[in-house]
This record gives C-alpha cells, structure tokens and sequence, in this order.
C-alpha cells in the first residue's frame, strides 16, 4: 500500500495546526517565530504533495519561493527580536504592550 | 513499505512538532524544530522531490536554525514561565473554533480521497533541479526577480533595525527605549557645551537619570 495524497494533506494540516497552536500559547517571541517557522513547512509539504501527485513543477518552484520568504522573514524576525530585547531586556510578549491603547 | 516509511516520517515530524511547541526551554525547541525539518526532508524524498529536500536541510536546517540558536545563545533566554490564565470566555470559544477547523479540514481530506489520484512514479522528471531551474528561468521569471527584490529589503531592513543610533541632538526627550540623552541633561551643573553622550539602555532608566516619572515601565502599570 503506498501512501496516498491525502495522509500527507492529513500530516500537513497537523503540523499547520500545531504551528498556530504554539503561536496563540507560547509567550516566548522565538518560540513564536519558530511556530511561524513551522506553519511554513506545513504548506510547503502540501505544495510538494500535490506537484507530486499531478506531475507538475509549479508546486515545487512555489516552495522554493516560500523557502526565501522564510529566509528573509528570519532576519528581519530575528533583528525584531533583538531590537525588542534591546529596549525592553525580555522577550516575553505580553511585556512589550507599549502600543496597547 | 513506502507506507512504513511514510508512518515513520510522518510520526517523527507530529512528534517533534509537538515537542517545538510543549519545550519551555526554547533551545529543546529548536532542536525539536530541526527535527522537523529532517523529517519533512525525508517525506519530500519519498514524493520524489530530492532538489526541495537537499533545499530544506541546507536552507531551514542549516541557516534558518542556525541563526535561530545564535539568536537564543546571545539572548540567553530564560525558560518560560508557567502561565496564568485569565482567558474567560475565549477558552470555549477556542474549541468551538477548533472543531470547526478539524471539521474542515477532515472534509477536504475526504474528498480528496474520493477524487482518483496516480501514485508517484520515480521515474518521472518533475523533481528534478534540472526541470526545477528551466521553469525558474522561462515561465516564473517574474516571481523569481521579485524574490530577489524581497532579499534585498530584508538586507536593507535587517541593517536598519541592528543599528544603534550614536549620536542625538541636545534637546533629547524621554522615548520608548535604548536611548542617548546629553550629558548636560543628566547633571545640570555641567556647562552647555559638554554634551558628551550618556548611554541609557531603557526608558526606565532614561527617566530615573532625568528625574521623571517612568509611564511606560510595565511592572509599574496597572
């Protein structure tokens, strides 16, 4: 029996899902930002699967595509968390609410 | 056997993941992270994609990861504390909202399991960086310049955001932050001219050297 397009579509939307979850429950900003990390890889799985299973290039390009988003949104991520360290000397969200009304 | 395969793979991301998400250390974290990423490498494989796999490992395992545990050593960040819940009415609301998701998506899988689908034959070209590049460079040129554009705002953004401003005019007021305030405004009994620059690495301490009531120190407020 080999595996069939919807255990990775299954896979995929389990990884997306745990992504958001540790998104709405981490306080740590890295911890978010690797949640972030991992919804990205959870499309990204998708995209493979589909190009996969209908002979198609595109999916596999999109991912390479989103692999540079991914890279850029590191450093800009990661200079964020610094700066925000640097100003408020923790990274705890909740703590950097000086934008809160 | 490729089902085997697909289970473990497929367990090992699920698990790692949840690892990512349950660590409070967030060094555990990243390393569950990159287990993810390994395991996920290892799917795109068995779908007969080795250029995106080889792709994963060096660029999110590798430099990703890699800038993300420099991130966490320099920081030296501290665990997470356990968290107290003052949620209320958003808790149910949550899992109403979350079975309508896994509802969802439980729909689209079953109907993609009804549509006819051809199993992945190895034989084929589609992976391969040979193809990958050809239509890089002829049909998607547009979104491959426009990641090039992307890269280099991220450069530019990146440089902005680690500058430190050195130099700050005399009149300084109080803002939200690392800041440089004049020396003449720290100690009043020195002449006008000195203003050497006094290096302040937050509001709160800014505002302690001006004398001023700090607004925005969060432990102070509400």
């Amino acid at each position: 029996m080999t595996p069939q397009l919807s255990w990775y579509l299954a896979v995929s939307a389990a990884l997306f899902t745990i992504g958001v979850t540790g998104v709405i429950i981490k306080r740590n900003v890295i911890g978010m930002f690797m949640c972030i990390e991992l919804m990205l890889n959870a499309v990204n799985l998708t995209f493979v699967a589909f190009a996969s299973f209908f002979q198609d290039t595109t999916g596999q390009l999109f991912v390479f595509i989103v692999m540079t988003v991914a890279a850029a949104e590191a450093a800009v991520g990661l200079g964020i968390i610094i700066a925000i360290f640097r100003n408020r000397e923790t990274l705890d969200v909740d703590e950097a609410s000086i934008l809160k009304l | 056997m490729l089902a085997l395969l697909f289970i473990l793979f497929a367990g090992l991301a699920v698990g790692c993941a949840i690892g990512v998400v349950a660590q409070r250390n967030p060094l555990y974290s990243a390393i569950s992270l990159i287990g993810v990423f390994i395991s996920l490498a290892c799917l795109y494989v068995m779908l007969a994609a080795p250029f995106i796999a080889a792709v994963q490992v060096i660029v999110y395992a590798g430099a990703i990861m890699v800038l993300v545990v420099f991130v966490i050593m320099l920081l030296n960040v501290e665990e997470e504390r356990r968290q107290r819940t003052h949620l209320g009415f958003l808790v149910p609301a949550a899992v109403i909202l979350a079975a309508i998701l896994i509802a969802e998506v439980s729909f689209i899988v079953a109907s993609v399991e009804r549509s006819p689908s051809t199993p992945t034959t190895n034989i084929s070209d589609v992976g391969l960086s040979a193809s990958i590049g050809s239509q890089l460079f002829t049909a998607y040129l547009l979104p491959f310049e426009i990641t090039s554009i992307l890269l280099l705002m991220a450069i530019v953004g990146a440089m902005t955001l680690a500058r430190r401003i050195k130099e700050v005019p005399s009149g300084t007021r109080v803002i939200p932050g690392g800041q440089v305030l004049a020396l003449n405004v720290v100690e009043p009994g020195i002449p006008l001219g000195n203003t050497t620059p006094v290096e302040t690495r937050s509001t709160s301490e800014a505002a302690e050297l001006l004398g001023l009531p700090d607004e925005h120190d969060p432990l102070k407020r509400d």
